[in-house]
């Protein structure tokens, strides 16, 4: 009976993806924490009066409770002259406290354990079945989906006020968007998803289940749908494995779901394309080698203008590694230390040699630097221009065909 | 319990050597804690605290000991290094500040989770104990845990104390304070580093859970009070002595009541008491606003 | 005081370049400022003002060039240098009253650990004094209106007792009254051998104010005497932009490729 453990994991870990997605994209992700323990007492309250965790009580009661703290937070933040971090960290553990203090003053009225309040008991919270057509179904697996539904529902309802109140949140109050209406019921479902998940993982690692699958998916993709999309998938993904590896290793399932979905996270800022560190760091390298060659090529030409007698060539390791490379490929001749152009080489070269001079023209034009200061920024810019940019600096440096130095500016070649 | 028990009660060796600890943790933890409020990085601490379930899970695996010092060695290990973790993520990928601090505290709690409760379903003697360190359990404490925990506080009340200038200039306008020559990231460091200490020292008392309210409601409440910082330091401290006593004593008196949730309770109390107060006072008193 | 000092430039600043990630706000700023004046950094907003006087300050970190005061690097001359950050950079709630943000500019001359002392507290109340806020010395900084605001930033400045001052948009939503205060102390500082270097957004008072300024726009367009550089051929090449150049290979730089 390992299946509808998982099940329920997963279920409920895709509510908080789509409810955590929006909390991260507006920067709400503080206010994901403080309603996890903030429900608290709501839930207490609740199943104090009778109802059951999970049950339709204690979700108006966590409803009513989170709303509570975010009141109370917004409201110690304006009156007692604290930072918005400060005003939470009072009122959110002011209240689990009052959580924690009902539970063990009631302990024998109140069926939660203080365990299952922190971190939640996935193998219990399953054990708690109803019969649906026949089938005995675990009931936070119903909690979930309805849920779900209601998540679902609300987003669907409110989708353009939502993304607008997260592209621009003062604009879209300016156009009148009902960005009270779509915030309030943002955190009214950061409610229902918390508590949905209370049995499963707990108050506290929610917070985990909230904002980690969206953090590691806008690492990933920057459209709002894709993130929201990847965030569930993640959060479904890591769910099955954490549940797995809970279930390997023998511990707490939240536990795990959690240790998965942050080793998910650290995978992303490592290898995210684009942002991620390796591709960053293959990019500084690929980088650094391109500047290399293109450096041997232009002092080739240079050596080539001047007749041969130009002693700058660029030296060091990585000069004659490119150097080696560039004969290899066909584009330079000859020693390494003094190579000379081949036909194939020379274009590149005088691209390079063109983009150099065209910028120490533009820099003389447009910036108040002396003439001895222009070789040094123009040497680092020549690595990036492209032909359209070219074309726009020789248009406006007019017909000059020659640089600051004096020297001739090389024309395109097609 | 008639009177006499409960005077009993109050002042028996075991209430007195746990109160001892948890007062000088409640002022030390409180004193530092201000800083936090002022640099707005209030729920740094909440990070750290969360933390450091990991390091105490690993310290007992790895010692097989029990003893306070052992576990809070390890559990200040994983706090310092969830803040390295936390201040890469802010520097080098695009997540938010809110976000980031979420993440480190959500996974590194869960990793203390799927530790401890790997190390009970195993059956290991004596880590069942270890899950007091969530929601914090002073009955266990003895003189020499208390007497460690007082060293810590005290140590760490010094250090803020004899640095107050630079950390008060640091925390209001660091531009200011680099372009003079002072070295504003290792003494942002330092306070963040005290932090943790008395996050680790305050863990037996609170629980890694609810400690971040004995570094952050202290402070909110003395800023109600005053408009300087030493003075701050000194409410503080005081709000903190009063209500790690009376969170003691309550435990001591109420059965089943236990003394971490008491303490926040009761330092909640002294918080809405000094804003309450505040306003009476403006509103006798209207703020002197006006153009000189 | 500095003026005396042949030769060697005040503040100098080679082919300075800023860059936030590797994309370039500041291109190859060659600037030096050879005598005690108010010297102004005039720009359009966004035009890197701020960034270059961070930059020459060592608050954000230089991608090319290098920056000298009095010839000798910043570490070495920390002590004659005053600093006026923009006014929004800090808390105003934060509970210091008026003169306890001018003792922080004599911080500098107290070793770690130590506390100002009597001669301390009488240099800053003495600083208060200059710029006109005495009478509130004890009051919380964030009962200040603006202006006020400003002028104990300022105080704290004069508290460093410094040869070479910057300041960082001093005049923004800043009273009349106090502007007029503050460039009366700002003169007199000049008056007495000290460089003060402001960056300032407003064209009109620029040239009544400045004895010389820089005209920045994500690159030095002109410096020198204010009525030369802020000529119209000037202001055009400063105000028309054509900086999509600047800009598209700024972002070239940032992925590491071409342009287009």
């Amino acid at each position: 009976m390992m299946i509808w453990p998982m099940v329920v994991a997963a279920v409920v870990s895709a509510v908080c993806a789509v409810v955590g997605t929006m909390l991260v994209v507006r920067r709400m992700s503080l206010l994901g924490d403080a309603i996890g323990h903030g429900v608290l007492p709501g839930i207490v309250v609740a199943v104090l009066a009778g109802g059951r965790p999970g049950g339709m009580l204690s979700t108006l009661g966590a409803v009513a409770a989170a709303v509570l703290t975010v009141w109370a937070a917004d409201a110690v933040r304006r009156r007692a002259r604290l930072s918005e971090d400060a005003a939470a960290g009072v009122v959110f553990t002011t209240f689990f406290a009052v959580g924690v203090v009902l539970i063990s003053l009631y302990a024998s009225r109140v069926d939660l354990d203080p365990g299952c309040v922190l971190h939640g008991i996935l193998e219990l919270a399953a054990a708690d079945t109803v019969s649906i057509l026949g089938v005995m179904v675990p009931r936070p697996l119903v909690n979930g989906l309805v849920a779900l539904a209601v998540v679902v529902a609300f987003l669907a309802a409110t989708w353009p006020a939502q993304v607008f109140a997260a592209f621009d949140t003062d604009a879209a109050r300016v156009v009148g968007v009902p960005v009270g209406i779509a915030t309030t019921g943002l955190l009214a479902m950061t409610a229902v998803a918390t508590v949905a998940s209370f049995e499963a993982v707990g108050a506290v690692l929610v917070v985990a289940m909230l904002v980690v699958p969206a953090a590691t998916a806008e690492l990933l993709f920057r459209s709002l749908g894709r993130v929201m999309a990847a965030a569930v998938a993640i959060a479904v993904t890591s769910a099955v494995a954490g549940y797995l590896a809970a279930w390997r290793w023998n511990t707490s399932g939240a536990g795990m779901i959690a240790v998965v979905l942050g080793l998910g996270y650290l995978a992303a800022v490592l290898v995210a394309p684009g942002e991620g560190i390796i591709p960053r760091l293959a990019g500084k390298a690929w980088l650094v080698w391109r500047v290399a060659c293109e450096d041997v090529l232009a002092a080739a030409w240079r050596r080539e203008e001047a007749g041969g007698v130009v002693p700058t060539a660029p030296g060091g390791l990585l000069a004659s590694l490119a150097g080696s490379w560039l004969r290899l490929r066909g584009k330079v001749e000859g020693p390494i230390a003094r190579p000379a152009l081949t036909d194939a080489g020379r274009g590149e070269a005088e691209t390079i040699v063109r983009s150099h001079r065209l910028w120490e023209a533009w820099l003389g034009r447009n910036v108040e630097l002396p003439v001895d200061h222009l070789h040094p920024p123009a040497e680092w810019v020549e690595h990036y221009l492209g032909a359209d940019v070219r074309k726009r600096i020789e248009e406006e440096v007019g017909a000059a065909s020659s640089d600051p130095h004096g020297r001739e500016i090389p024309t395109e070649r097609g | 319990m008639t009177a006499q028990d409960r005077l009993e009660s109050l002042l028996s060796h075991n209430t007195l050597v746990v109160a001892g600890g948890v007062a000088a943790v409640g002022v030390a933890a409180a004193v530092v804690g201000c800083f936090g409020v002022l640099r707005r990085r209030a729920l740094v601490g909440d990070a750290a605290a969360h933390a450091t379930l990991p390091g105490i899970a690993a310290a007992f695996a790895l010692t097989g000991r029990r003893e306070l010092w052992v576990l809070l060695a390890g559990a200040a290990v994983s706090a310092i290094a969830s803040l390295g973790a936390l201040s890469l993520i802010r520097r080098h990928t695009r997540t938010r500040d809110d976000a980031a601090t979420a993440i480190v505290l959500g996974v590194s709690y869960g990793a203390g989770i799927a530790a401890i409760s790997g190390l009970v379903a195993r059956g290991v003697a004596g880590s069942a104990g270890l899950e007091a360190f969530l929601l914090g359990s002073t009955a266990a404490l003895t003189l020499h845990d208390s007497l460690l925990v007082a060293a810590i506080s005290a140590v760490v009340v010094a250090v803020v104390l004899a640095g107050l200038k630079e950390a008060t200039l640091v925390a209001f306008d660091p531009a200011f304070a680099a372009v003079a020559g002072w070295p504003v990231g290792w003494i942002d460091a330092v306070l963040v580093a005290l932090t943790a200490s008395m996050v680790v020292a305050a863990l037996p008392t609170a629980g890694a859970v609810l400690v971040t309210a004995m570094v952050v409601i202290p402070p909110a409440a003395a800023r109600q009070w005053t408009d300087r910082v030493p003075t701050m330091l000194g409410i503080a401290g005081f709000v903190g002595l009063v209500s790690s006593l009376a969170g003691v004593a309550a435990s001591a008196l109420v059965p089943r009541l236990a003394t971490g949730p008491a303490v926040v309770l009761a330092s909640a109390a002294v918080f809405l008491a000094s804003l309450g107060a505040r306003f009476l006072r403006t509103s006798w008193r209207p703020p002197g606003v006006s153009e000189s | 005081m500095t003026a005396g000092v042949d030769k060697t430039s005040i503040v100098e600043l080679h082919d300075v370049t800023v860059a936030y990630g590797r994309k370039p706000v500041l291109w190859n700023v060659d600037l030096s400022i050879d005598a005690p004046c108010l010297y102004g950094i005039i720009g359009p907003n966004g035009a890197g003002k701020s960034t270059l006087v961070k930059a020459a300050l060592g608050l954000v970190p230089l991608s090319g060039g290098s920056v000298r005061f009095f010839g000798k690097p910043l570490d070495e001359v920390r002590g004659r240098i005053g600093y006026v950050p923009q006014r929004e950079s800090v808390d105003w709630d934060f509970p210091v009253s008026a003169i306890d943000v001018v003792l922080m500019g004599t911080y500098h001359r107290l070793s770690w650990f130590r506390r100002p002392g009597r001669r301390e507290r009488d240099t800053a109340m003495d600083c208060l004094d200059r710029v006109g806020l005495a009478d509130v010395a004890n009051r919380q900084i964030g009962g200040l209106s603006g202006g006020q605001q400003q002028r104990v930033f300022l105080a704290r400045a004069l508290a460093q007792e410094a040869d070479v001052y910057f300041l960082d948009e001093p005049m923004a939503g800043v009273d009349a009254r106090s502007q007029e205060r503050i460039l009366q102390v700002l003169s007199g500082l000049r008056d007495r051998g000290s460089l003060v270097v402001i960056v300032h957004h407003d064209l009109r008072t620029a040239a009544d104010w400045f004895d010389r300024v820089a005209l920045v726009d994500m690159r030095l367009v002109a410096a020198g005497p204010t009525a030369e550089v802020l000529s119209r051929e000037n202001l055009t090449r400063t105000y028309s932009g054509h900086l999509e150049l600047l800009d598209e290979i700024g972002r070239a730089m940032q992925t590491g490729r071409r342009t287009r």
